[in-house]
Formats: C-alpha cells, sequence, structure tokens
C-alpha cells in the first residue's frame, strides 16, 4: 500500500522533473533538422532557475486571479499525471482519484483560469491571445470527449489504468480501423492544445499572432517560471496519455518491486524521444495554418474521431 | 502458429481497411487538385496491400497478382499517363470556390460512412469472416464518398480521380468477397480501369484547350431555352 | 461460328481502319463489315430458334433467345448507321483526314455492344457496357464544338460513375453465388436456376446497386439529364446508335438481372420496377412539352420508351415480358428511323431549332414525309409497331391487376403522343422561311432511310413468325424459365 502511494509520489517527481528536459530536447531537436546547432537540452532548466531568481512585477490593476493563476497552472499538470499511467502499469495509490474524463476537466480549468488571467491584465495582447486559445479549446472540446467516449466504450471502462490494458490484451484491438483512426484524432488534438505546429508557432514573438504563448506574456519572475514549467509538464503528461495509453503501451513496470519502477523512466524517455521524433518531422514540414483554416484542421480531427466511434461501435455489435 | 498468424494478417487488413477510411476523407478535405492524387496514389496502395495481406492468408495466388496490377495500373500507370497527357498548369490549381465548404463536406463523408455501415449489416449477418466484415463496409463507404467527391468538385482532374476512387472501393470490396474470380476478370476490370483513365484525361485536355478552363461546372450552355 | 464472326466482324473492321493506305475507303470497309456481320446474326438467330440457344464457347461466349434479339437488334441498326454515315460525313464540316478516327471509334463502338449479349458471364458483361459507355463518349466528342465537349464531359461523368456502383452490384451477387453452393461457372444461366437458394438480402443489395450503376446509363429519371445533351451534340448516325441500342444495352443486363431476382419469391421488386419506370415516362412526357431542339425531342422520347419497358417488365406476367421485349424492338429500329430523318431535316435546313422550321413538306417532300412518318410511329400511332406493343403491354398490366399503373402509364404515353404531334405539326406544315438554304440529301442517308422504313411500316401490320417466335423465346427468358 505505501509502495503504490511512493511510486505515485515518483512518477509526479518524474513529471515535474522531465518536463522542462522534453522541451530541451524538443527545441534542439528542431532546430538540428533546420541545420542550426540550437541551444543546450537543458537549456530550459537553466532559464526556470534565472527566473526563479528574479524580481517580480505585477499590475496593480490585477485581481487575484492573476496571482493565483501560475500556481495552478502548475499544480494541475501534476493531478493529472497522478491519474494516468507513467511508469506503472498497474493503478497506483490515486489513480482511483478521478478518471480520464476528470483529468480533460482538469486541463480545461488550467487553461480556463490562464485565459482569465490575460484578459486580466488589460493589456491589448493578453485578451487577443486568451481568446484565440479559447477558441482553440472549444473546437478541440469534441475531440476529446468524443476520443474519451470511443477509448471507453471499447475498455468498458474510464480509468486510463484498465483502458491501458484492453489495448495490450489483444493485437485485435489494437489493428482495428477504430484503434488507427483514434490515434490520428488524440495526434492532431495533442498538436492543438500543445500548441505545435501547424496550430501555433511555439518559437514566434510576434504577439498578433501568438496563440498559446500569451498566457504567459504578462508574467515575470517567479510568476513566469511556473506558468512556463506548467506549460512544459501540460505538454508532458498529454504526450504520456498517447503514448502509455493508446499507442504503445509497453516497458511499464507491472510488478511491485523498485527496481522495475525505476527501470520504467529510461524506457518511458526512449518512447518520448521517438515521439519528439515524429513530431519534429511534422513541425518542420508543415506551416503554420491560417487562423480560420484552424476550424478545419480541428473538424477533421472531430470527423476522424467520429468514425473511430462508428467502426468501434460496429466492431464490436458484429463480433 | 497459424492461427496468431491469420490473426495478425486480419489485423492488418483491417489496419488498412481504416487507412483507406482516411485517404477518403484526405479526398474531400483537400483543396489542391494534386493533393487529391496524392491521396488516390496513398489509397490505391493500401487496397494493393489489403490485395497482398487476403491473397497471403488463402494462399491465393491471382489475388497477389490482383495487388501487382493494382500497384502497376492505379499507383504508376494512372498518374504517369495523365501527366503527360494533361497540360501542366491544371495540377496546380486549387478550388478556392466549393459548392460546399470542407467541415461540412467532411460532416457529409463522415455520414456517407455512417450509411455504408448500415447498409451493409444484414449483408454481414450472413457470414463470420472478419476480412469481409472489414473489406465490404469500407469498401461501400469508398464508393459513397468517392461519388460525393466527384458531385461536390468543379475542376475537371479531382472529378476524374473521384471515379478512380469509387473504382478503389468496389475492388476494396470485392477482393473479400469474391476472392476467387477468375483472373481473367480482374485483367480486364483493371485494363478497364486505365482505359477509363485515359478516355476522361482525353476528354479533359480537349475542353481545357477548347474552353479555356478545366472547371468542368462552368460549362452549362446546354438548357431547354430558345436561343436568341 | 457465326456468333463469333458476327461479334468480331466489327473489331476487324476497326483494326482496318487503323491502317494507312486504307484510310480513304474507310467507310466502304465499315458497310461491309457490319453488313457481314449483320448476316450472321441473322443466321445466330435461326440458330437459336433451332435449338433454343447458340454456344459458341461454352460458359463463355453464347447466346439464348434474348441474347440474340439484342445481337440482331445491334448489328441491323449499326449497319444502317454506317451506311447513313457514309452521307452525312461528307456533308459535314469536318476534316478528311479525321474520318478514319470517326469509323474506327464507331466500329469499336459496335464491337462492344455485340459482345456484352454474347457474354455469358455477367461480370464481363460489365466489362463490355463499360467498353461502350468509354466509345460512345470518344464519339460524342467528336465535333469539338463546346457543346459537343460540355455534353460528353456530362455524359463521361454521369453515367462513368455508376460503373463502381454496378461493380460491387455484380461482386456481391457473386458471393451469393458462390455461398449458396453455385459452381465455378457463373453465367446468367447457372445463376438464373440458383435464383432461389440465394440469400434473398444479398439478391436485393446487389440488384439495388446494379440498376442504380446501370439506370444513368439506361436514362431513367432521375439520372437521365446527360441524355437530351448527348443526344443531340453527336454527329446524327452516332445519336441513331446511341438513342437505338445504346441504351437498350444495359437495360438488357438489368432486366437480365430482374428476371433472376423475380424467380426468387421474397425479393419483391416488380412494384418498384413499375414505380421508377413511370416517374421516367412522366419526366420525359413533360419535358417533351416544352422542348427547343427537336434532337432534343427525340432524345426525351428515348427516356420515355425505356421507362415504358421497365414498367412492362415489373408488371412480371408472360404477356409483359412479350410487350417489353417487343418494345425494345420496335422502339429500336424506330428511334434510328427518327434520328435519320432529324439528321436530314438538319442537312437540309441547318437548325436545330424547332422555331426556326416550318413548311418542311414544301421544302422537301422526301424529308417532310420521312418525318411525319416517323414522328408517328415513335408516338405510338397506329399502324405503327410501337401502338402495338404498348397496346400489349397495357393490356397485360390490366390483366394482372396493376390498374392505376396501367392509368397513369395511358395517361403519359398520350400526353408524350400530343408534344410530338404539336411540334412536329409546326415543322411540317406553314409556309417555309424563304431565306432558309436548301440542300440535297445525299443518296447513301436515303437509302438508310428507306431500308430503317420497312421494318417500321412493315411490322406495324405483320410479324412474321420467325420475329415472333424470337419474341416468344425472349419473353421467357425474361420471365426466368
Amino acid at each position: 500500500m505505501t509502495r503504490t502511494v511512493v511510486y505515485n509520489l515518483i512518477q509526479l517527481l518524474f513529471v515535474i522533473g522531465f518536463g522542462p528536459l522534453y522541451a530541451g530536447v524538443l527545441s534542439r531537436f528542431k532546430e538540428n533538422v533546420q541545420s542550426k546547432r540550437g541551444p543546450s537540452i537543458f537549456q530550459p532548466y537553466r532559464d526556470l532557475w534565472k527566473l526563479f531568481h528574479k524580481d517580480e512585477v505585477v499590475s496593480s490593476e490585477t485581481t487575484w486571479i492573476f496571482r493565483f493563476t501560475p500556481y495552478l497552472v502548475f499544480v494541475i499538470p501534476l493531478f493529472v499525471a497522478s491519474l494516468i499511467p507513467v511508469l506503472t502499469d498497474y493503478p497506483l495509490a490515486f489513480a482511483f482519484m478521478g478518471d480520464m474524463l476528470a483529468g480533460g476537466f482538469f486541463l480545461a480549468l488550467a487553461g480556463f483560469f490562464a485565459a482569465l488571467a490575460a484578459v486580466d491584465t488589460g493589456n491589448p495582447y493578453g485578451p487577443m491571445g486568451a481568446s484565440r486559445t479559447r477558441m482553440v479549446g472549444f473546437l478541440a472540446e469534441p475531440v476529446f470527449m468524443i476520443v474519451f467516449f470511443t477509448v471507453s466504450f471499447v475498455a468498458q471502462s474510464t480509468i486510463p489504468y484498465i483502458v491501458q490494458k484492453k489495448w495490450v490484451a489483444s493485437p485485435a484491438a489494437f489493428f482495428s480501423p477504430a484503434h488507427i483512426l483514434l490515434l490520428i484524432a488524440f495526434f492532431m488534438l495533442i498538436l492543438a492544445e500543445g500548441g505545435r505546429i501547424p496550430v501555433d508557432n511555439p518559437s514566434g514573438h510576434f504577439e498578433l499572432a501568438m496563440i498559446d504563448e500569451s498566457k504567459g506574456l504578462e508574467y515575470s519572475g517567479r510568476g513566469a517560471a511556473l506558468m512556463k514549467w506548467g506549460g512544459q509538464m501540460k505538454f508532458l503528461v498529454l504526450t504520456c496519455i498517447f503514448l502509455n495509453v493508446l499507442l504503445a503501451p509497453w516497458g511499464l513496470a507491472d510488478d511491485l518491486q523498485p527496481g522495475h519502477v525505476l527501470l520504467a523512466i529510461p524506457l518511458i524517455l526512449i518512447k518520448i524521444l521517438l515521439f519528439t521524433v515524429v513530431l519534429v518531422m511534422i513541425e518542420t514540414s508543415l506551416a503554420k495554418l491560417r487562423l480560420f483554416r484552424i476550424s478545419e484542421f480541428l473538424g477533421a480531427a472531430f470527423i476522424i474521431s467520429v468514425a473511430a466511434m462508428i467502426a468501434s461501435i460496429f466492431s464490436t455489435s458484429a463480433v | 502458429m497459424a492461427g496468431s498468424q491469420t490473426q495478425l494478417i486480419e489485423g492488418l487488413n483491417a489496419l488498412s481497411a481504416g487507412l483507406i477510411l482516411l485517404t477518403a476523407f484526405g479526398m474531400v478535405a483537400t483543396r489542391q487538385v494534386q493533393g487529391v492524387m496524392r491521396f488516390f496514389i496513398v489509397q490505391s496502395l493500401f487496397l494493393a496491400a489489403s490485395a497482398f495481406l487476403i491473397g497471403f492468408n488463402r494462399g491465393s495466388i491471382h489475388l497477389l497478382a490482383l495487388g501487382a496490377i493494382t500497384i502497376a495500373a492505379k499507383v504508376i500507370a494512372i498518374p504517369w499517363v495523365l501527366k503527360r497527357t494533361l497540360p501542366g498548369d491544371l495540377y496546380e490549381r486549387r478550388e478556392i470556390n466549393q459548392v460546399i465548404n470542407i467541415p461540412s463536406s467532411l460532416l457529409l463523408a463522415l455520414l456517407l460512412a455512417i450509411a455504408a455501415e448500415f447498409l451493409v449489416s444484414p449483408l454481414l449477418a450472413t457470414t463470420a469472416d472478419p476480412v469481409i466484415h472489414a473489406n465490404l463496409p469500407i469498401g461501400l463507404a469508398g464508393i459513397l464518398i468517392g461519388g460525393y467527391s466527384l458531385i461536390a468538385r468543379r475542376e475537371a482532374l479531382p472529378q476524374l480521380i473521384g471515379i478512380l476512387a469509387m473504382e478503389n472501393g468496389a475492388f476494396f470490396a470485392g477482393i473479400a468477397i469474391a476472392p476467387d474470380l477468375p483472373l481473367i476478370a480482374e485483367l480486364v476490370i483493371a485494363i478497364d480501369v486505365v482505359l477509363i483513365a485515359v478516355v476522361v484525361g482525353v476528354l479533359t485536355r480537349n475542353i481545357t484547350q477548347t474552353i479555356g478552363t478545366s472547371e468542368a461546372a462552368s460549362m452549362s450552355e446546354l438548357r431547354e431555352e430558345p436561343r436568341p | 461460328m457465326t456468333l463469333i464472326a458476327a461479334i468480331f466482324f466489327p473489331l476487324l473492321s476497326a483494326l482496318l481502319c487503323w491502317f494507312k493506305p486504307l484510310r480513304s475507303i474507310v467507310w466502304g470497309i465499315t458497310v461491309f463489315c457490319l453488313t457481314i456481320s449483320f448476316a450472321m446474326a441473322v443466321m445466330t438467330a435461326g440458330q437459336v430458334l433451332r435449338n433454343g440457344n447458340a454456344v459458341a464457347i461454352p460458359g463463355w461466349i453464347e447466346v439464348d433467345g434474348l441474347g440474340s434479339l439484342v445481337l440482331l437488334l445491334v448489328t441491323f441498326i449499326c449497319t444502317l448507321a454506317a451506311i447513313f454515315a457514309g452521307g452525312y460525313m461528307r456533308h459535314g464540316s469536318q476534316s478528311r483526314e479525321r474520318l478514319w478516327w470517326f469509323y474506327s471509334n464507331s466500329n469499336l463502338l459496335v464491337f462492344a455492344l455485340a459482345v456484352v449479349p454474347a457474354l455469358a458471364s455477367p461480370n464481363l458483361a460489365w466489362v463490355g457496357v463499360e467498353l461502350v459507355t468509354l466509345f460512345a463518349t470518344l464519339l460524342v466528342a467528336y465535333e469539338s464544338t463546346a457543346g459537343a465537349l460540355e455534353a460528353a464531359w456530362k455524359m463521361a461523368i454521369l453515367t462513368i460513375m455508376g460503373a463502381p456502383i454496378a461493380l460491387l452490384g455484380f461482386l456481391v451477387l457473386y458471393w451469393a453465388y458462390h455461398s449458396s453452393g453455385g459452381g465455378t461457372a457463373e453465367t446468367w444461366a447457372a445463376l438464373s436456376a440458383m435464383s432461389s437458394t440465394m440469400s434473398p438480402n444479398l439478391l436485393k443489395f446487389s440488384f439495388l446497386l446494379v440498376f442504380v450503376g446501370f439506370g444513368a446509363k439506361v436514362g431513367l429519371a432521375p439520372m437521365h439529364t446527360w441524355l437530351p445533351d448527348a443526344h443531340s451534340q453527336a454527329p446524327t448516325p452516332v445519336c441513331a446508335v446511341l438513342s437505338g441500342i445504346k441504351t437498350t444495352v444495359p437495360l438488357y443486363v438489368i432486366l437480365r438481372f430482374l428476371s433472376i431476382i423475380l424467380a426468387s419469391p421474397e425479393a419483391r421488386i416488380g412494384n418498384w420496377m413499375v414505380v421508377i419506370g413511370l416517374f421516367s415516362v412522366g419526366i420525359a412526357a413533360f419535358l417533351l412539352l416544352q422542348v427547343h431542339d427537336y434532337k432534343r425531342m427525340f432524345a426525351f422520347s428515348t427516356v420515355e420508351h425505356m421507362g415504358i419497358i421497365l414498367v412492362a417488365a415489373g408488371f412480371a406476367t408472360h404477356e409483359a415480358d412479350y410487350g417489353a421485349v417487343a418494345q425494345m424492338l420496335n422502339h429500336s429500329i424506330t428511334k434510328s428511323l427518327c434520328f435519320y430523318t432529324a439528321g436530314m431535316v438538319l442537312m437540309t435546313l441547318g437548325t436545330r431549332q424547332i422555331s426556326e422550321v416550318r413548311g418542311l413538306f414544301r421544302t422537301s417532300p422526301f424529308v417532310g414525309g420521312a418525318l411525319l412518318l416517323c414522328s408517328l410511329a415513335i408516338a405510338g400511332a397506329p399502324p405503327f409497331p410501337i401502338f402495338l406493343s404498348e397496346f400489349s403491354i397495357l393490356s397485360a398490366g390490366l390483366r394482372s391487376g396493376h390498374n392505376v399503373a396501367v392509368a397513369i402509364l395511358a395517361t403519359l404515353i398520350v400526353v408524350a403522343f400530343v408534344a410530338i404531334m404539336r411540334h412536329v405539326n409546326g415543322m411540317l406544315f406553314g409556309k417555309p422561311e424563304a431565306t432558309a438554304p436548301v440542300e440535297r440529301v445525299p443518296l447513301s442517308c436515303r437509302t438508310a432511310v428507306l431500308l430503317a422504313a420497312v421494318p417500321v411500316v412493315v411490322l406495324g401490320v405483320y410479324i412474321p413468325g420467325p420475329v415472333h417466335s424470337l419474341l416468344e423465346l425472349a419473353a421467357q427468358q425474361l420471365g426466368g424459365h
């Protein structure tokens, strides 16, 4: 019993610790593919260290939302991380605290507060970015829901650990058309929610075109560090959901031995590295979509997820 | 061993079915003429893959041959022939004015896929073969979605590719439900498909030269109106 | 042997037309080969009457009564069209150099048309019908004017769109045949024998697909929109072939399929056929009222008659089947005559508009007389053959209890009659336009018209014994015996 609690804490520490590394590897690799040298993969750690040692400047026109949001954005991915399989195959201590829908709502909560905080400052760029983020968010919500529903329908459960067991169980389920369509829909969703190309340019500095970056514009010092870190952790959590629940649920520890759990850490890092390769390939070969095309992009993701749902309904009713 | 191998093959076949459905959606969703052509080539590749898989599973030589014919005809020959016979600037076109915008088109395509599943469910009740369960509904969906993309397009080349995509759908269903069709029939059918492409390509070229644009929807002279 | 000759002579002629030194006599080659083909088809029909069927390659190429009737029609109409084409193409403004391409393509079209009734396997019949569509499309686009290209494009898209749908239908039929234990040779006859054991769901589904797929080619409403354009923009001999036989051949395939499915007691398709047929006749009849181009008028009349044949097949009694095959025969010969006449009017006066043609009797008595004859014939007046077959269809319908359908059909036929005669009256009588240029009709065209008029006049009053026997045999096959 205590072991599962300990493993859960190790899981949280993993997410906290490796979030910035993931972002660092991603940006370094992207620069390498574009024949540039790129920053060191540990640069995000140095950035966070620097930011924590700086003074914070907070506008006097803001309310408690502005000051509260960075903590919320930092903590919520941790809540979600304790619900999903990151290192282990079996449910841990806090796994039944909530299911996938709860995870989705948590992430939406964080996004909601970030948007509010951006509006709170009165800076013109904040609300602009916030409204765009909300547009992407509300277009992505149906896709989230349908993906979750389909996965739960097939696996007869909404707890991520149990869902993952079902996919691992049979190759028939792994190769079914519903599965591949779900993977593609969820991948498009990650691109949208994580603010990657083709939805948004994460390395752009042009405030008029920012969608996701705009939530951290007004922050400084500790607030900025927490917002940045929280964003990186959120992306890591989404990736873990994609990899461990949907795509490649292998390499996770399946018993209570501490050695296996610690062994799972490099294995999942390898999986994340391979995913990074794919992500970078996509990012460097596509261009950012114009704003009105984002609805087509997410519309396509919605259609694909509904097709997955239909395919899974028909295949289970036939069998 | 044979059991799990069969299961793996059936799984991979179902995978290619899902990917064919995806390419059918892609053909509806893209604006570029060249994009439609690329989705068609990918769809033909998956069709050939499915033919190879089913042929390998049943030990049927002519399904393997059919897969090879599909690759030769649809992946290599038809795009090449079309590139040679049609004027070059046809490929750089994009559909700016659409009859129905893309998200609605995608929604309609989804409804057609659902309709296909409903239409074939009484037929699927007669058999338990998982290959037929995967291929038949998606084949019919491919036909319906190809037909829709044919109607919704204005440019001539995507309309032609819509016809060929419909043929892909018919074949995809056919390799599952009629795997021992005599090879001669399949050969002739494949030749027929190439012929269709050639003829419609020739027409497109003539139209582009005579009318000046390849937008087939702009031809609307013949009507029941008295000539002045 | 005669069967193979009947089918392959047009192919031979097509190949000969490609040869450079022979290009100057393409017309002669075509007429010669097609006449031989027609003679072979007559001999094959004789063989069928004696033996019940004619087999060339068992399981692949064989004809029974219905098939040999269609083959006979194909060769007859195409031979006459070839004769007509001689004068027409010379009169046209097209250059001499492309003429060989026209004849070669026409021969290929004849070959494809002839091959469909002779093939015993339904899947190969699909291939034949597709080849027919392809060659016909190329011929419609022959003149390369904007109107012709538009018509060819619409025809190509609408008819080829049905091809994969029909293909899936045939594949499902094959599946049904095999899953109820059929042998390796899937022929029409074998399908007919097994029809009561095949699963009715599969049969219905495959028939639906084939009907939708080929229905566009036949010109059934609402997929008929390409038909008036294509059948008016093509060169006249091609129009005669298109309206006369090209829409009948896919209908032949559909009717064969219908006979298989009607033998299975659980699938009730007959009433649906009646409804769809009536819909086509209705649309055609009303469109005939407001047509402005006389070639389009004849094209709409084709839609109407295809609908009538479908209604007759839907009644599903032996007399109705006899009426259906008789209507097929009579419509083909009458419609080709109509188009030859239309071609002559076009050659004489140079315009396609009804409103611009006046006083045809005075301008050219021969053309005027031919137009009067053929429009009375196609509208269904006695003493012409279409009157006989329509009457037998109506009476068969009454006898089998489809009173409402017969009433609607009779009304619509009358509407179409009135529409056609009103237009033709305007064209024939009155004062001719003073400034209209008049050209003489070439001899080959007059010959073709006279030859085509012979069966139209004769069959209205007297049906020769062998013809009647052949029709009986075909009707039996349609009924599924």
